[in-house]
């Protein structure tokens, strides 16, 4: 019995032991110097055009560079950004990764996570001088430069289906009094106006309440608010903007039963023709070019939101983000650095811009769109964008507990909540962030 | 092999799970409440602001109401699953084929993941396309219809069918087993004085199985205070938190909000709520037992 009990002990320890022991090794080869290891984190892993050209990217790259042994870790977009804040939470952050600008720029530069790239930057001219304007902002923080923006997202897009307009002879509204017409006829009979699944929550904040809040307050008002300086969320423009929203819900201009459903299934009820209108960010485009059926998708067309009457804002802009760049590791140095620079470039240089653009993907970098080869409706929307100001999304621009905050205080809104009550809520959150 | 020497190995078995009950279960649990003394958003600098994450929670209106949906999601198991699971278990008692086939129907949302469930459920429920709202129409009951998910007044009770719907099969497996155990003598006997039927149900049958009950409530209570996969699949705590349960407004607080300090407060203050409940039936159970 003894030597039994001694001998499963014994087991027992030697698996313990050798357990951690493998894992010390693993670690040890992760420190060697000799080939250059690299680890990226990505959101590419769809089968939509973009992800496959960023992931052609990176194979393109392991191939020119044998000496570097990359290692990439494909994750869904919502996924990676839990996965950030938890490797960051812990100090594991890997080597290079795909970050989002402003809050989350500022935040890991906050918690001293990631290195600027201006040094790197200024030794190609030729490729910094060419972004469009303001493109670096959401990446600059005390007059460093830690990324640069991959694409851009509009996040407020009218995507339309002339054949529905066309059926009921509604025209496609370019003022706000059109727009609450067009609603009440498609009412009348039956068609939905505005398809939106606002489940996960950002999706009427950013979709629609950004660039209504931009049309009512301005970008100046909201961009003081944000900072908590000479301007408050109590303020009786954004009561209003939030008032705008509130009567569009009012008017019935979304399905009922919004709440329930994500935006998939809100590109659904598009899809099958069952409402005239959906709101989106220019990342649907891929979406509807690839899934829509084709009598949908040659009916449809792109705008933005009209100007709200009264408004302070610019009527030709709507909400969006320059897109995300990839974040360099504040631990790095000497080869490992110089490899995840060679990358980044790779990345987000020249080529990697053209490769963004040829997949049918906005860029916050100055090329011309070959026409010939795109989608018509990208066409449409490159046309567009080229003459439309970005304005800031809101959750790009709050702190996160604000975010969440407006994004619940929305859901509220449209249950017919009171805007003041909401007002004075997000701003609680938002100067409780910045500890004002 | 004496009572010191046994003594000791069982000391020596047991030291693996606890060393790994420690590690895992433990030291996180006080690793937390700590946490719960900062403002922190996950990294960088943490800010010691002592109880102001506690005295925040006590004024705050979210917290109590996902309580209060939690205790909804207890009484709903409690009166909901452990009722009918023993109903079904008397009347699928026998082992015929026809009554095998149907424990294990009711058994399979058992196996299933609670994404699919939560998934199908939304579908039935689906404004538009549902099947239920369908129904009520192919029935003359438009005036039934409602917003099921998204209409904040109802969303939470809305959620309790696929909550009943899912493990139900468990708690009936349970009961049938423990009816199944009830030796055929006493049944006899039963017979020969005159209780059929009812009469055997109410004084022979239930009373045997009563342990067999009270387990199955505790783990009623204890499952259900723990719901989070469910509802985050099927509405993420929304619409404005209508739904929100204990474990995902720690979770949305902690990984949407990024307040880490304030996130461990609130899992803090679940540790303390299990606490009182747990104590409070096992003192029950125990007063009931002893009397």
């Amino acid at each position: 019995m003894k030597k039994i009990t001694a001998l499963t002990l014994s087991i027992i320890l030697l698996i313990l032991l050798s357990g951690c022991g493998g894992e010390e090794n693993a670690q040890g080869a992760g420190t060697a110097d000799d080939p250059v290891k690299l680890t990226v984190w990505h959101n590419w892993t769809g089968q939509d055009a973009k992800s496959i050209a960023m992931r052609k990217l990176l194979d393109d790259f392991r191939t020119a560079h044998s000496e570097i042994e990359l290692e990439d870790e494909p994750l869904p977009t919502d996924g990676l950004k839990t996965r950030l804040r938890t490797a960051a939470a812990a100090d594991e952050m890997p080597d290079l990764f795909v970050m989002w600008p402003d809050a989350m720029t500022k935040e890991f530069v906050k918690g001293d996570l990631i290195q600027p790239i201006n040094e790197f930057l200024d030794s190609k001219p030729e490729w910094k001088n060419n972004f469009i304007p303001n493109a670096l902002d959401g990446y600059t923080v005390n007059e460093q430069i830690y990324s640069v923006p991959m694409n851009l997202a509009p996040s407020s897009l009218l995507f339309y289906n002339q054949a529905i307009f066309d059926q009921y002879k509604v025209k496609v509204p370019e003022t706000w009094e059109e727009l609450m017409k067009a609603i009440d006829t498609f009412n009348q009979n039956k068609v939905i106006p505005i398809a939106l699944g606002n489940k996960a929550n950002w999706v009427a904040q950013s979709t629609i309440f950004s660039t209504i809040g931009d049309r009512v307050t301005g970008t100046d008002w909201f961009l003081k608010a944000a900072e908590q300086n000479g301007a408050s969320f109590t303020d009786p423009q954004f009561v209003q903007a939030l008032t705008v929203m509130q009567d569009l819900g009012k008017a019935n201009a979304f399905q009922s039963g919004f709440d329930s459903i994500d935006e998939t299934q809100m590109m659904q009820l598009y899809f099958q023709g069952k409402s005239a209108m959906v709101i989106n960010g220019g990342w649907a485009l891929a979406n509807l070019v690839n899934n829509a059926p084709a009598e949908v998708l040659d009916q449809t067309h792109v705008t933005i939101l009209p100007p709200v009457p009264g408004g302070k804002g610019e009527a030709q802009s709507t909400a969006g983000v320059v897109g995300t760049g990839m974040g360099l590791n504040k631990k790095l140095e000497g080869k490992q650095k110089e490899a995840a620079l060679q990358l980044l470039y790779a990345l987000s240089g020249p080529e990697g811009q053209q490769a963004t653009l040829d997949s049918s993907t906005l860029v916050s970098y100055k090329l011309e769109l070959d026409k010939s080869k795109a989608h018509p409706l990208f066409v449409e929307l490159y046309d567009l964008i080229q003459k439309t100001k970005i304005s800031p999304v809101y959750d790009s621009k709050l702190s996160s507990a604000a975010v969440e905050v407006t994004n619940n205080g929305l859901q509220e809104l449209m249950m017919g909540g009171n805007p003041q009550d909401i007002a004075a809520k997000i701003q609680s959150a938002q100067a409780g962030a910045l500890g004002k | 092999m004496n009572a010191m020497s046994s003594r000791k190995f069982v000391m020596f078995g047991l030291a693996p799970a606890l060393l790994i009950y420690g590690l895992f279960v433990f030291v996180p649990v006080v690793w937390s409440a700590y946490y719960g003394f900062f403002n922190w958003s996950g990294f960088g600098d943490k800010q010691y602001i002592g109880l102001a994450n506690y005295t925040e929670i006590i004024h705050d209106s979210t917290f109590w109401r996902s309580l209060k949906n939690n205790i909804i999601f207890v009484l709903a198991a409690v009166f909901g699953q452990v009722p009918i699971a023993l109903a079904l278990a008397v009347i699928l008692h026998k082992n015929t084929w026809m009554q095998r086939f149907l424990r294990s129907a009711i058994f399979l949302p058992m196996v299933m993941s609670t994404v699919v469930i939560g998934m199908v459920w939304q579908y039935i429920y689906h404004p538009q396309i549902g099947i239920l709202n369908f129904l009520l129409d192919a029935v003359g009951l438009s005036g039934w219809k409602l917003n099921w998910l998204s209409d904040s007044g109802i969303a939470i009770y809305s959620l309790v069918p696929p909550l009943i719907w899912s493990f139900v099969g468990l708690y009936l497996i349970i009961f049938s087993s423990a009816l199944q155990n009830i030796p055929g003598e006493i049944h006899d006997a039963a017979e020969l004085d005159g209780a059929i039927g009812w009469r055997r149900l109410a004084y022979i049958s239930l009373p045997i199985i009563w342990t067999t009950v009270q387990v199955a409530i505790v783990l009623c209570i204890s499952g259900s205070l723990k719901s989070f996969d469910l509802v985050y699949i099927m509405t993420r705590g929304g619409p404005a938190h209508a739904t929100e349960l204990l474990a995902t407004y720690m979770y949305n607080s902690t990984f949407t909000s990024y307040r880490y300090g304030y996130g461990s407060a609130i899992s803090t203050m679940i540790v303390l709520i299990s606490l009182v409940l747990i104590g409070t039936s096992q003192w029950l159970t125990s007063r009931k037992s002893r009397s």
